[in-house]
């Protein structure tokens, strides 16, 4: 049981339904409004017999609205009987909309066939106001926190971009990503040149990248001269503002431009705040910017420049460590090379293309001078060659000017005074300041002038040297006397070296007496040379007939005495009488003579040896030693050029001179030094070779025995051939006589000695100026005329080859062959 | 043991035989062992002594045999040597048959050739 609360006023319920707080609305199943309250009316502004009967509720709605109609509200309805909170806007009776939020019921007759609906219409316009509003408010949190996290990253970046070009690279993103910026470009201002460069761009396709001065009246140069954030908020701001930017607008399709100045500061503290670029970002579509937006952008200027003046500072102190580094590496690396030619190549190696894309050098030193150039596209020849010409008189340096067509810096390369010539080049793009680079490059062309000026002091000291030199080496042993021969050898160092002390000297003191010498004085140069010249003019001057090796080096030891520079010196001293054969030799420090005697082995004199001249420490007790040479001996006296190898053990050199030395006993003197010196040092050595060689006496008469071995005939050839070489018997004959005697020993060994292998032939040969004759003998057994066809052969080619056979078969066989010589016949 | 005096290699299709330094009665028994081994598959044979610097009648007798067994085998051979020297010489005294030397390597191997 329920009891009916009377309220304490009366309620029309006509006027409550009329003028209830929202609007109510009932409409047939068909949606035709049949009935509404004054409320809605009200809100709406229509007449009631605008509606009741004649609209559809859904015909009130907007667009959208009736379409949300159609497939949400009429089927929902339709299928639940109730729909609830559905928002729409109506449109009112003056065309405004009115946001609403509508409930709806529909009631069903007996048959539950729909009947009518019956709607409640609340105004929302507040509500939706207020969902507007958490809406943008919501949005706008999201975009400032973005630009936050976009200059968060852009700031960190920046801290980690060490060079101008990287801070650009970072700064230039951060426009798209933090505003949603079309495009963005930074633009770099050259304090030295005075011209803003734009270094990088999001789209290079838009804006206009050409350089300009910083007083040009581009939009960018005015917002980098009056250092403020400008927006060009449209086409029409720009027409009015900045004209040039206009064209790039238009034809990328851009409304607005924020032109953000990269300052080292706030700008509002104008004091101290320098402007180091500009950073440029345009949007499609007019753009306004918050004043959040702006304050975001001006702090991404201030982080950027900030960034931009570090990464200067860093730059300009790397440049600076590089160019320190550079020179330093560049005088060292021209020290290793002394001669003056290599030393400008050197040069030229270094700044081509480290520094510079070409370059030259031209020194006026010599007949010709020196002019050597590197890399690609010389400069204009004539243009060039005015600068030269103008640098070489004033000794000043032309640097070139930004809109000089040469392009290049020419610098005189002064030193001691004098320019000593000129250094082109043109610098590779990066360079930094152009007060620092005229400073690295004068430094550069000051260094370079005095190692290339060292260089030529030193090849002109060489010249003097080896012109000294060879002089003092000059005028050849003696000769003409059959009763020896000299052979010497010269040999200088690696092109690079100066030259050496080593000298080799052959004098007759007596007519019966010859003086054989080989020194080396300590050190190089002109000074070297000038003491050996002295030491030789000393030996010469203290020799003498009853002299002899150990005098002669101890009035040596005085001589250094008063000549320094010849202290510790070198000497290896012989003299042989040309009668006896006795040589008699001592040896100051140097290596030991080396000797061979005909038929022996090769043989190091290692007697007779005392320190070098005037040493202190050294054992200075100087002796001789003598011994008697058989004719046909040859004595070589070297340097230690000759053998001594870093790579390898003193004996070794020892040991591979003896061999070549008796590889070569058969060879003829002439040119033996010579090819020795080819073999064992070759062509590129670091060290002077000095060599002599005396041959004694030629044998008259040359007499081997040898076994009846086949293998003897090739050594006995071998003996034959070098003696006839040193009679200088005519290669004819030579190649006949030796043909001759080697089919007279086959013979001996082949038929003579057929049973005996122990037998022995004898072969003498003499030679005079008309001719050879050989005489070959055996003690083997005859046994009649030959039926051999190839020992037959032999006894033809023995006939053959020799103009007289004679067989005498008396004891053996002895076969005597005489052939005149080409001179005589 | 041989290979200071004799080495082997082809010219066009032919085997060249290169001789060098002293061919005497010392090293021509080995030296003609050597070379019989290595052309004995070759049509065409060229022997160069233009490096020899002796040559006797053993190394006569040596060329001699080599350039008849050849022969006899239908193959053809050539000598070359040059136009001065000891192997000349040596061959000029023996009356070796000019038709099978020739002064000149290519020219040789081009006469063997056609």
């Amino acid at each position: 049981m329920t009891q009916e609360l009377r309220p304490p006023w009366d309620e029309d319920p006509d006027d409550l339904y009329e003028h209830a707080p929202c609007g109510y609305l009932t409409m047939l199943p068909d949606g035709t409004i049949v009935r509404v309250n004054q409320t809605f009316l009200t809100w709406t502004g229509y007449q009631r017999g605008d509606l009741v009967g004649h609209r559809r509720f859904r015909d009130l709605l907007s667009a959208g609205g009736q379409l949300y109609h159609e497939t949400h509200y009429a089927p929902l309805l339709r299928l639940r009987d109730e729909v609830r909170e559905l928002a729409f806007d109506v449109v009112c009776a003056d065309g405004r909309t009115l946001p609403t939020v509508v409930n709806s019921m529909l009631a069903r007759g007996p048959e539950r066939e729909p009947r009518a609906i019956r709607a409640m219409v609340l105004d929302a316009t507040e509500r939706r106001r207020n969902e507007q509003e958490l809406l943008d408010s919501r949005r706008r949190a999201e975009d400032s926190e973005r630009r936050i996290r976009v200059l968060q990253e852009v700031v960190a970046d920046l801290a980690a971009a060490p060079t101008e070009a990287e801070v650009a690279e970072a700064v230039v993103r951060a426009p798209e990503s933090a505003f949603g910026a079309a495009s963005s470009s930074i633009y770099l201002i050259d304090p030295e040149r005075e011209t803003i460069v734009a270094v990088a761009s999001t789209d290079p396709t838009t804006g206009n990248w050409d350089d300009m001065p910083v007083t040009s009246s581009r939009a960018v140069a005015r917002v980098a001269e009056r250092g403020d954030l400008h927006v060009v908020g449209s086409l029409a701001e720009a027409a009015r503002h900045f004209p040039d930017l206009v064209d790039n607008m238009r034809r990328s399709g851009r409304d607005t431009v924020v032109l953000l100045p990269l300052t080292t500061g706030p700008t509002e503290e104008h004091a101290g705040a320098e402007t180091l670029g500009v950073l440029a970002f345009s949007f499609t579509g007019e753009r306004k910017l918050s004043d959040a937006d702006l304050s975001v952008v001006r702090l991404l200027g201030q982080q950027a420049g900030q960034a931009l003046d570090r990464a200067r500072l860093y730059d300009e102190a790397r440049r600076r460590e590089e160019r320190v580094t550079f020179l330093a590496e560049t005088t060292r690396a021209l020290d290793e090379l002394p001669r003056m030619l290599p030393r400008a190549r050197r040069l030229l190696d270094r700044l081509v293309p480290e520094i510079a894309d070409w370059a030259e050098v031209r020194l006026s030193v010599g007949p010709t001078g020196v002019q050597e150039e590197r890399g690609a596209r010389p400069p204009d020849p004539d243009m060039l060659a005015l600068a030269l010409a103008r640098v070489t008189a004033s000794g000043e340096p032309i640097f070139p000017a930004a809109d000089e067509k040469l392009a290049c810096a020419v610098l005189p390369l002064t030193a001691r005074g004098r320019v000593l010539g000129t250094l082109a080049l043109r610098r590779t793009p990066e360079r930094g300041s152009d007060d620092h680079e005229r400073a690295f490059l004068l430094e550069l062309a000051d260094r370079s002038a005095l190692t290339l000026e060292n260089s030529r002091l030193y090849e002109q000291e060489r010249q003097i040297a080896r012109t000294l030199q060879r002089s003092l080496l000059a005028g050849g042993p003696p000769g003409g006397d059959k009763r020896f021969t000299v052979e010497t050898h010269y040999q200088a160092a690696g092109q690079d070296l100066e030259v050496g002390g080593d000298w080799f000297d052959a004098f007759l003191i007596t007519k019966d007496r010859l003086a054989v010498v080989v020194g080396d004085v300590v050190g190089r140069g002109i000074d070297a040379a000038t003491t050996m010249g002295q030491l030789r003019s000393a030996i010469r001057a203290l020799s003498g007939e009853d002299v002899g090796p150990a005098r002669l080096l101890e009035g040596l030891d005085r001589f250094v005495d008063r000549v320094e520079s010849a202290r510790m010196a070198t000497v290896a001293y012989a003299e042989i009488d040309l009668v006896t054969g006795d040589l008699t030799y001592a040896c100051a420090g140097h290596l030991p003579p080396l000797l061979q005697e005909p038929g022996g082995a090769p043989e190091y004199l290692m007697q007779a040896r005392s320190a070098g001249l005037g040493s202190r420490a050294g054992d200075l007790r100087r002796t001789q030693e003598t011994r008697r040479l058989p004719a046909g001996s040859r004595l070589l006296l070297y340097t230690d050029g000759l053998i001594e190898r870093r790579s390898r053990p003193l004996d070794k050199g020892f040991e591979l001179l003896a061999r070549e030395f008796a590889r070569r006993q058969d060879a003829p003197l002439q040119g033996f030094t010579a090819g020795l010196a080819d073999t064992l040092v070759g062509r590129d050595h670091a060290d002077d070779v000095c060599l002599l060689c005396v041959s004694l006496g030629t044998e008259e008469r040359i007499e081997r025995t040898i076994g009846a071995d086949r293998m003897q005939i090739t050594l006995l050839r071998a003996d034959l051939r070098a003696w006839l070489v040193s009679h200088g018997v005519e290669p004819e004959t030579r190649d006949a006589v030796l043909l001759a005697c080697s089919e007279a020993v086959a013979n001996s060994i082949e038929h003579g000695y057929r049973d005996d292998p122990f037998g022995m032939i004898d072969v003498v040969a003499t030679v005079t100026a008309d001719a050879v004759e050989v005489k070959v003998a055996d003690r083997g057994t005859w046994r009649g005329p030959m039926t051999d066809v190839s020992r037959g052969r032999g006894l033809q080619l023995i006939r053959e080859s020799m103009d007289q056979v004679l067989f005498d078969r008396s004891d053996g066989t002895i076969v005597t062959m005489r052939r005149a010589r080409e001179a005589a016949a | 043991m041989t290979e200071q005096w004799v080495t082997f290699s082809k010219i066009g299709d032919a085997a060249l035989v290169s001789l060098s330094g002293e061919i005497d009665l010392a090293n021509s028994g080995e030296i003609g062992k050597a070379i019989v081994g290595r052309i004995r598959d070759s049509g065409k044979v060229l022997i160069d002594l233009t490096t020899v610097s002796f040559l006797d009648s053993a190394g006569v007798r040596l060329l001699d045999a080599l350039v008849g067994d050849l022969a006899a085998q239908g193959k053809r051979a050539r000598l070359v040597v040059g136009e001065r020297g000891a192997a000349r010489m040596t061959l000029r005294l023996c009356a070796f048959r000019e038709d099978v030397l020739s002064t000149d390597r290519d020219r040789a191997a081009a006469e063997l050739g056609g």
